[in-house]
């Protein structure tokens, strides 16, 4: 079995689809178990099971859609509008849109593709360093995934709904405990890039009504969606997926019906792009639905918590431990694979050791997040050494500082559980 | 265009059922678990859309490190693997799939389970032929560059 294992670690490393890795693993499990192998279709057919997955497609597909739109343009127009006039104001521009817009659009790639070019004009104008402003874009693709309605949330509490706890984990919860951790990473870099601005005196613009009421008018059409989508969700009107499908026709009607942004013709082609992506991701969620069955029906959570109980004697080291882990992991792994192949195995074990289900996922995801802008393969350095045509190493270093940030508030958030759960306990859940 | 059709009749599906639930304060019945059914197909159906431009989510850490021709025979032998895997499961839903047939049992309203399981093997099926014609075509790539890399 060992044997097996090392073999498909190292097919995986070779590029080998990790889905196909996924699925072996769960059809040697069951075979081995005895157990008909019919077992691994059915448990994929449990994706038809769950409405909270009705919000990966259409939530997915309003992103790619508000991508190719001029969305983000206007996006931009109006946050420089509103914050461009006060020090470091371009900066912290760039960190509230693309948060925004990465919370829209879930796959944090589409937000660097989308809003990234913008930003580095804006930035560079207002005379940033060339170093800071790459960073900052590379570092904007990932910020935002704490906030609703992000993808990475929603599935989080998908997978966690599968393990059947004591304690529901609800898409809600995620969304509420996502809020003020996400926040906390914003005021941290937020600071830090009005500090980087005391150096060459703000190049900032002054303040205009005038441009706020035309940066207003402009964005008309879009400014209700994140009040309609967070006002709904948060005040318990719409379900997630209920959202998501407001989002997506909304966002259709808009901008290929009213704005005639995006010709119909382009339309099944983003569709089909969008629904791509989603197919990615849900095959591996299906077939990781029968390997967590095996898994758990083999008590490898059990077996875990068992055999890391002798080293790992409280709470506090635990989390050092799954810091690191989940960073390290981070580097290898995308963050929606990382969700539904290791939140399985952890949540039973960090329950054992007293830790809420629902601030697990927030650190879970924090750590994953860094993942993302980490050298030597986070995806976000991949997508913007592309787009800015930069070596990954110049993007690498340049992102230091902004991952020095966020480790800093991933520690906070993990070892401040309140952060996450204040909220949650004010909503009465 | 099945996914975009698929797609554009989920949005439709679930916008309605809104609208009906607020404005009239009815639903359909069948509506929910359609829908729930339709984000398997679009799944699948996106997953089978990624293999024909061999976009699946893997790690690929060590193939870049290798020469050109060691990266096409590790290519071929990850998508052998890869079509194995998925024509094994593909055989296994269409087995559950006949199973289900004959079992008659109903998924909702008057649609059976079987038809609404018909895309496991169908797509698995199609994912692992693609995968050996994509293997097929690595180990082309490399017979024929290797005169051109020898002259």
């Amino acid at each position: 079995m060992i044997a097996i294992l090392v073999v498909l670690v190292v097919l995986a490393l070779f590029g080998a689809p990790l889905y196909a890795i996924i699925a072996s693993c769960a059809l040697l499990g069951f075979w081995s178990a005895g157990v008909d192998l019919s077992v691994v279709p059915i448990e994929v057919y449990r994706l038809a099971d769950n409405p909270v997955l009705v919000a990966i497609p259409l939530f997915t597909f309003a992103g790619y859609l508000l991508g190719e739109s001029g969305a983000p343009k206007r996006l931009v127009r109006l946050a420089q509008a509103l914050l461009g006039w006060l020090r470091g104001g371009i900066a912290l521009v760039g960190l509230a849109s693309s948060a925004l817009f990465t919370a829209f659009t879930g796959a944090s790639g589409v937000t660097i593709v989308a809003l990234g070019p913008l930003l580095y004009t804006a930035l560079r104008e207002a005379r940033y360093s060339e170093k800071f402003t790459l960073g900052l874009v590379t570092t904007s693709g990932c910020l935002g995934l704490l906030f609703a309605p992000a993808l990475p949330l929603i599935l989080y509490a998908v997978v966690a709904q599968q393990l059947g706890l004591d304690e529901p984990v609800r898409v809600q919860d995620l969304f509420l405990a996502g809020a003020l951790p996400g926040l906390l990473m914003l005021v941290l870099l937020g600071a830090y890039s009005i500090w980087q601005d005391r150096a060459h005196g703000s190049a900032s613009v002054p303040f205009s009504w005038s441009e706020v009421r035309d940066a207003v008018r402009d964005a008309s059409w879009e400014l209700p969606l994140p009040f309609v989508v967070l006002g709904g969700i948060y005040s318990g009107y719409f379900a997630a997926s209920e959202a998501a499908a407001a989002t997506a026709l909304y966002v259709l009607v808009v901008l290929v019906g009213i704005r005639r942004e995006i010709p119909l013709q382009r339309l099944p082609a983003v569709m089909r792009e969008s629904m791509v992506m989603v197919g990615t991701i849900l095959i591996i969620l299906g077939v990781a639905l029968s390997s967590t069955n095996y898994m758990v029906d083999a008590g490898v959570p059990y077996q875990l918590f068992e055999a890391i109980r002798r080293w790992i004697d409280g709470p506090l080291t635990f989390l050092v431990v799954l810091n690191l882990f989940l960073l390290a992991l981070g580097m290898v792994l995308d963050i929606f694979s990382a969700i539904v192949l290791v939140v399985p195995i952890i949540v039973p074990v960090a329950i054992s050791y007293g830790i809420h289900p629902v601030h697990l996922g927030i650190v879970f995801l924090a750590n994953m997040q860094i993942g993302y802008i980490m050298p030597p393969m986070g995806m976000d350095l991949c997508i913007a050494s592309r787009r800015f045509q930069r070596p990954v190493l110049e993007l690498a270093r340049a992102t230091l500082p902004f991952i020095a940030l966020l480790l800093v508030s991933v520690l906070i958030i993990t070892y401040w559980p309140d952060l996450s759960l204040v909220l949650l306990k004010r909503s009465g859940a | 265009m099945l996914l975009a059709l698929v797609l554009g009749v989920m949005i439709a599906l679930a916008a309605g059922q809104i609208l009906l639930r607020n404005a009239f304060d009815i639903g359909w019945l069948w509506s929910a678990p359609l829908l729930r059914v339709l984000v398997l197909w679009v799944g699948m159906l996106g997953a089978l859309a990624a293999t024909r431009k061999d976009e699946h989510i893997a790690i690929d850490a060590l193939s870049r490190l290798l020469p050109r021709a060691g990266r096409c025979v590790v290519h071929a032998f990850t998508r052998v693997f890869a079509a194995g895997v998925s024509l094994l499961i593909a055989y296994h839903a269409a087995r559950l799939v006949l199973e289900e047939r004959a079992g008659g049992s109903i998924a909702f309203s008057s649609v059976p389970t079987w038809l609404c399981e018909s895309i496991l093997p169908f797509a698995f099926g199609l994912i692992g032929v693609r995968y050996l014609l994509t293997a097929a075509r690595s180990l082309h790539d490399l017979v024929a560059a290797e005169p051109a890399e020898r002259a």
